[in-house]
């Protein structure tokens, strides 16, 4: 009866509307660590060939709290806002 | 090109509080928000403790009208056991004596608030803009014009330029004009990432079980947040964001709703969860550098949050107000430059937001080394307990043998644990000493003066002085500044 189950994908909002390209990762600096995957708390990240990628459509998913960018030690991960008026949203408070 | 006396980047609570001191000090300020409107893209505990009603009452006045507002009076510390049994719980409020502060002349006694940040933020902004400050939302602010070192304007992400005399930047942890100006770059090991549960649930039984008490739990885990708002209530469980890290973020939450007392809580308030959200929170020993050229940083972006709970709103809101009020002294003085901003930092530093930080070490350290240190927190519940035990109220209830005897057992097993604590208790413990403030110890040592065999006769000058010149901790506690 009482689900005390985390299931980010129907406990997240997001607006609609294009987010566009706010996170990058410079594959140069990576040094494959995996802490991105780690601190995601969406699984958007994972590690192939000793590199980071990132899932193409992250804009939909993203909850915005940076935690891959401030992991990163290499600072290989940039991350900006998507945006105006687009992505996760508090729907509740 | 559009220009402004005072730029302000973000629309959450330093931010607008910010822009609300600016436009009341006679400069034409612009704030802007990414997100549609203030508040919707910002989740956080959110206590307001009762200081709010010395600083910002024309805040504090409102929120009983807001919907998710609900009274906190004291603060109930939960205690859990390596079994998950509630062991001890602890009630933190005012004191009688708190009658003479300044929280009672307000007839509001210790009472805080607890509120959604998608109603704070709303509020504190149109008080800027009732203060004559204009608001932009849905605009993103993505780089700083800089003329030689100093920040002279904004650019948005579709790339108008707008100049200011003075930008104040309350772009949150991440602080894209932090970054983009050069004063500093990821946190590296001083942030905390905050995973958050909101849960809906029935008000009326939320009155009866919790009332206007806020909840935290501690155990041999990480400790965890319980805020109650009017019909809901935030669960949170922070960590530092680090190299060794090796959790996932949820599990901190899904820990505590493991606890049988939080399952049954649950129940009988209908409670379902219903929203995750997750947060950076800077958690340093002290603030990073909070000035450059032209403009200043505030809130989350310059690294305020307490050193010792991490609660950030109130200090996003005074560090906005000071660095609103060092943009209007700087401009009326016609200087804007690096120099003339350290003002800011003299300030805050000379302000309540200040203090907390001249102890952030002591803070930081001993609470890193212990609620998040799984294995201490073992050790140091068993150790709680046993403290507890030696409660008049405990010797009462404990029945295991007679009286007598259980006191002296559980004296004897206080003292068995307590050789294992002595590193923690020097290492972190003892600096905690440094926040008593000169008053406090002079008073202590006035007071114990009739009871000192030979220096009861001296006077209470001279008593002081020749303590302080015969032991070197005296001296410089006395001397603290």
């Amino acid at each position: 009866m009482y689900d005390f189950k985390i299931d980010i994908k129907k406990m997240v909002f997001h607006k609609e509307g294009d987010t566009g390209d706010f996170i990058q990762c410079d594959l140069e600096k990576c040094n494959g660590c995996g802490l991105c995957v780690k601190v995601c708390s969406a699984n958007l990240w994972s590690v192939k060939d000793g590199k980071a990628r990132l899932a193409p459509r992250y804009g939909e998913l993203c909850l915005e709290c940076a935690a891959c960018w401030e992991i990163c030690e290499p600072e290989a991960i940039d991350f900006s806002y998507p945006a105006a008026g687009t992505g996760v949203t508090i729907k509740y408070g | 090109m559009e220009k402004w006396d005072v730029v302000v980047v973000g629309g959450g609570p330093g931010g607008s509080y910010a822009a609300k001191t600016a436009a009341e000090k006679g400069l034409r300020t612009v704030f802007f928000e990414r997100g549609e409107k203030p508040g919707e893209k910002n989740s956080s505990g959110a206590g307001l403790g009762t200081r709010w009603w010395r600083d910002f009452p024309e805040i504090m006045g409102k929120l009983p009208e807001l919907p998710s507002y609900r009274k906190a009076d004291m603060i109930v510390i939960k205690i859990i056991d390596e079994e998950n049994r509630v062991r001890m719980v602890h009630g933190t409020t005012g004191s009688d004596r708190d009658g003479s502060r300044w929280s009672d002349s307000l007839d509001k006694g210790m009472a805080g608030a607890a509120i959604y940040r998608l109603d704070l933020d709303p509020l504190i902004a149109d008080l800027a803009v009732q203060a004559g400050a204009e608001l932009r939302t849905s605009t993103l602010i993505s780089d700083v014009i800089m003329d030689g070192g100093t920040v002279t304007g904004v650019k948005t992400a579709k790339g108008e330029s707008i100049q200011a005399e003075v930008v104040i930047a309350a772009d949150g942890a991440m602080s894209t004009m932090a970054r983009k100006a050069g004063m500093r770059n990821r946190w590296g090991g001083g942030c905390t990432i905050v995973p958050q549960l909101d849960f809906g649930c029935d008000g009326d039984k939320l009155d009866a079980v919790a009332g206007n008490a806020e909840w935290c739990w501690f155990g041999p885990f990480n400790g965890a947040y319980q805020m109650h708002f009017a019909e809901s209530f935030h669960l949170g469980a922070g960590k530092w964001l680090r190299q060794d890290w090796d959790v996932k973020m949820t599990d901190g939450l899904e820990r505590v709703m493991e606890i049988p007392a939080f399952r049954k809580f649950c129940k009988v308030v209908d409670a379902y969860p219903r929203e995750y959200q997750v947060h950076l929170l800077p958690w340093l020993k002290k603030p990073v550098k909070s000035y450059t050229g032209g403009m200043m940083l505030v809130g989350d972006a310059g690294g305020f949050p307490c050193p010792l709970d991490g609660e950030g709103i109130w200090h996003a809101c005074m560090s906005g107000r000071i660095a609103a009020e060092t943009a209007a002294w700087a401009i009326s003085r016609g200087d804007v430059s690096e120099r003339a901003l350290a003002e800011y930092e003299r300030r805050w530093k000379a302000s309540p937001l200040g203090l907390e930080h001249t102890f952030g070490d002591e803070f930081v350290e001993l609470w890193d080394h212990s609620i998040f240190d799984p294995e201490l927190m073992k050790k140091l519940i068993q150790l709680l307990l046993e403290f507890s035990e030696i409660h008049p109220f405990s010797v009462l209830f404990d029945w295991s043998d007679d009286h007598v005897s259980c006191l002296n057992q559980h004296i004897e097993h206080m003292f068995d644990m307590m050789p294992e604590f002595s590193d923690f208790a020097s290492k972190y413990m003892s600096p905690l000493a440094n926040t008593i403030s000169p008053q406090v110890v002079k008073r202590a040592l006035l007071q114990a003066k009739p009871k000192v065999p030979l220096f009861k006769f001296l006077p209470d000058d001279l008593y002081l002085k020749l303590l302080a010149r015969l032991n070197g901790q005296i001296r410089s506690r006395l001397e603290r500044v």
